[in-house]
């Protein structure tokens, strides 16, 4: 008997090691490519925040977000580019001789754990500034708290109480504008029917009020659907989507990458990528996607992109972009994209709100009013500038770009320009009224 | 009601699925009877193959035959190990402490590729085949080859297994021991063996399974992993006995879950498709019977 348990015992664990061994070595290698990457572009010099060159190695600045991380819908992109730009701004002076130290929290769309983040990072880790955050569900918890506790945010909203709060301003546009961006694109390639299709998580119904007011002012029809994203069939959706539209009709995604990618990879498997105008909201806008896409869908896919393309003539901010993603971007896991240019203008946000306290006094007072005074902020990756302000209402990027999948990377459309949101949805008609007024 | 064209292209869709269900619901099925195990791990097993088969081909630039054959494996010796380890000791206990002890180890693999993979990297697919490998087209309706393979192969491993149950000599063991594994033993069947082969033969299927649903479905560890429901649900159906039954039932939740698609009034409640058919399937056998968890399913 002990001898037979002993056979088992060492051909399991030698089954054990091997199978160990094979995922850790086929694994392994992403990390063993990035760190490669991570060395031979170590050599090069950034110009991020002070750009002196110098290791900060004063009293830390803890900033902290929260991110939505969930099976099919993970925003961590966000806050892990700007952490990584803030190591850049470390690696060269960081703040006046401060680093910054960014604490990144994630929930899995719970109340509870959303409230439970905020209150670790604003009791235990004592932040001075909140930004980065993208998550479902933390604006309509959090905002309360925030309000109360003088916190004004620099984040990626998603919820619609993230753009209409004096707290919260958002480096883009989210779903519902992004939704309505696409829409725009759809109804001028001649759509006669648009569906809307998204996934159920809270708060979704919202999304749609906007291209539904822009599709009723051009006389096109909405269909509205919404699908579970942790159990979708890419297949099943595709041509839930086509039967919805019709002749004539388009496909405005409001998902996320890895979701969007399955839909229409669905679509690519049952020939439908011509059945339709296939639109999607920003989060389609990363190289990743179209890389996984492939030729087929060339030209195809019109993405509202909320940021610009960084391939075709990138200026400073977009070079700067792809060095510190090259460089720092190791956790960055979806490459080139709206999201992790999202996250790297919300690190340049908070350097230049930092930056600007001239007291070299960094507290919870300071910090956000700093950030709450940021106005005129120009930035090669945004169409217009981009400003904080007294607003009850923030949606400063409100003119965005569209691109489309070419040959592995997402290309700006020729001749589409930068694109205004419609003002036929009437929050974005409420925003251009406040920057009319007061010149923004 | 939607024309019956609204319908139709859900048809390929929703029986390659089935097939697929079915290929696992049978690898269920049989280590069931042979161990009286309900392994609810089965769909961790083949998301982690798949995760490691992607990883290779992705990362390291292995050939796609040599990775699938990897991932084929690991199921199989990932689910052997399992066996291999906790069988014996939870050979005495009830099914239904087996089953959650299962879970465990579901979670164990779920909570080991979370690790390992991010879950916003979205350059994840596996992909059998594309537009331009359209097998056939009825009706307008494509038909592509991973369908046509997903359903043809969940169909012949359902025959196989019937076929290797009643016919071979391992497969006599296996229904012997799911009779009484004591009285089996005593005859000098050897018990552990059969049962390995068992442990074994269920993580290759597994193992299929998993890279198969990573093609029409979705290449999510967590996704892949309550797959395993619509499985559960089919072997159910079969009450965890016939593997005919297992395979008609997986082919019938694959089709009805996509069937309902077209129907707005009802599409968003598709997910409820494998609990509502399993419940319907044993109330309606537990007529007038009493239902047990317990080995033989009902009495």
């Amino acid at each position: 008997m002990r001898k037979n348990v002993g056979w088992r015992v060492r051909i399991s664990v030698a089954m054990l090691v091997v199978a160990v061994a094979v995922t850790v070595a086929t694994t392994t290698t992403v990390f063993g490519k990035t760190n490669s990457k991570h060395a031979t572009a170590a050599a090069a010099a950034l110009k991020c925040g002070l750009g002196n060159g110098k290791a900060a190695t004063g009293t830390p600045i803890v900033l902290g977000a929260i991110a939505t991380d969930q099976p099919g819908t993970s925003f961590t992109d966000i806050p892990n580019m700007a952490n990584a730009y803030f190591q850049c701004v470390n690696a060269n002076g960081g703040i006046y001789g401060h680093p910054i130290e960014y604490k990144i929290l994630t929930d899995t769309t719970v109340p509870s754990q959303v409230t439970a983040d905020a209150s670790e990072l604003i009791s235990t880790d004592h932040v001075v500034g909140i930004v980065g955050n993208t998550d479902i569900i933390d604006c309509a918890v959090n905002g309360a708290t925030y309000a109360k506790d003088g916190y004004f945010l620099i984040d990626a909203g998603i919820a619609a109480q993230c753009y209409a709060s004096p707290w919260s301003a958002t480096v883009n546009m989210g779903p519902r504008y992004s939704g309505d961006g696409a829409a725009q694109t759809a109804i001028m390639h001649g759509a006669k029917t648009i569906v809307i299709d998204q996934s159920n998580v809270p708060g979704y119904q919202s999304n749609a009020l906007g291209i539904q007011a822009i599709a009723k002012a051009h006389g096109v029809k909405v269909v509205s659907l919404a699908a579970n994203a942790a159990s979708l069939n890419g297949e099943t959706e595709a041509e839930r989507i086509v039967q919805a539209a019709g002749s004539h009709g388009a496909a405005d995604l409001i998902f996320t990458p890895p979701v969007a990618q399955q839909i229409l990879q669905g679509a690519q498997k049952l020939g439908l990528e011509s059945k339709v105008i296939w639109t999607c909201a920003t989060p389609c806008n990363t190289d990743s996607l179209a890389a996984s896409l492939g030729p087929a869908w060339n030209h195809k896919l019109f993405v509202n992109a909320e940021m610009n393309d960084v391939h075709d003539d990138p200026g400073v901010d977009d070079n700067l972009f792809l060095k510190v993603l090259h460089q720092y971007g190791s956790a960055v896991s979806g490459g080139i994209g709206s999201f992790s240019q999202f996250g790297f203008t919300v690190g340049q946000l908070t350097v230049q709100a930092l930056l600007s306290i001239k007291s070299k006094v960094y507290t919870v007072k300071t910090v956000n009013a700093a950030i709450e005074n940021l106005s005129g902020f120009k930035t090669d990756m945004l169409c217009k500038p981009w400003y904080y302000g007294k607003a009850a209402v923030h949606l400063p990027n409100n003119t965005d770009y569209t691109v489309w999948p070419d040959n592995g990377t997402m290309q700006i459309v020729p001749g589409s320009g930068c694109l205004p949101i419609s003002t036929d949805d009437p929050e974005v008609a409420t925003v251009r009224a406040y920057e009319k007024k007061h010149g923004v | 009601m939607p024309s019956w064209s609204s319908f139709q292209p859900f048809i390929p869709i929703g029986l390659a699925l089935g097939g697929v269900y079915a290929l696992s619901g049978v690898g269920m099925v049989v280590l069931y009877r042979a161990t009286g195990v309900l392994n609810l791990a089965y769909g961790a097993i083949g998301a982690m193959g798949a995760m490691i088969a992607w990883s290779m081909i992705t990362n390291a630039g292995v050939p796609s035959f040599w990775a699938y054959l990897v991932a084929v494996l690991f199921g199989g010796f990932s689910t052997l190990f399992y066996g291999t380890i906790f069988g014996p000791a939870l050979a005495a206990r009830d099914p239904l402490v087996k089953s959650v002890a299962t879970l465990g180890f579901a979670l164990v693999l779920l909570g080991l590729m979370t690790l390992l993979w991010s879950n916003s990297d979205i350059t994840r697919s596996i992909t059998f085949s594309t537009d331009d490998s359209t097998a056939f087209t009825v009706s307008s309706v494509s038909v592509s080859w991973t369908q046509v393979i997903a359903f043809a192969f969940g169909l012949a491993v359902a025959v196989g297994a019937t076929v290797f149950l009643r016919v071979t000599k391992l497969g006599t063991a296996m229904r012997a021991l799911a009779d009484d594994r004591e009285i089996t033993a005593t005859l000098g069947v050897p018990v552990r063996r059969v049962e390995a082969a068992a442990w074994f033969g269920s993580g290759i299927l597994a193992g299929i399974t998993g890279l198969l649903l990573a093609d029409l479905d979705t290449l999510d560890p967590a996704t892949l992993t309550f797959l395993v429901i619509f499985t559960v649900a089919a072997a159910l159906i079969a009450r965890l006995r016939s593997i005919g039954v297992t395979f008609v039932a997986a082919v019938v939740i694959g089709l009805v879950d996509n069937l309902v698609t077209p129907i707005n009034s009802i599409t968003n409640y598709r997910d409820m498709t494998p609990f509502v058919l399993a419940i319907i399937a044993l109330l309606f056998f537990a007529r007038g019977r009493q239902y047990s968890f317990a080995r033989g399913g009902i009495r």
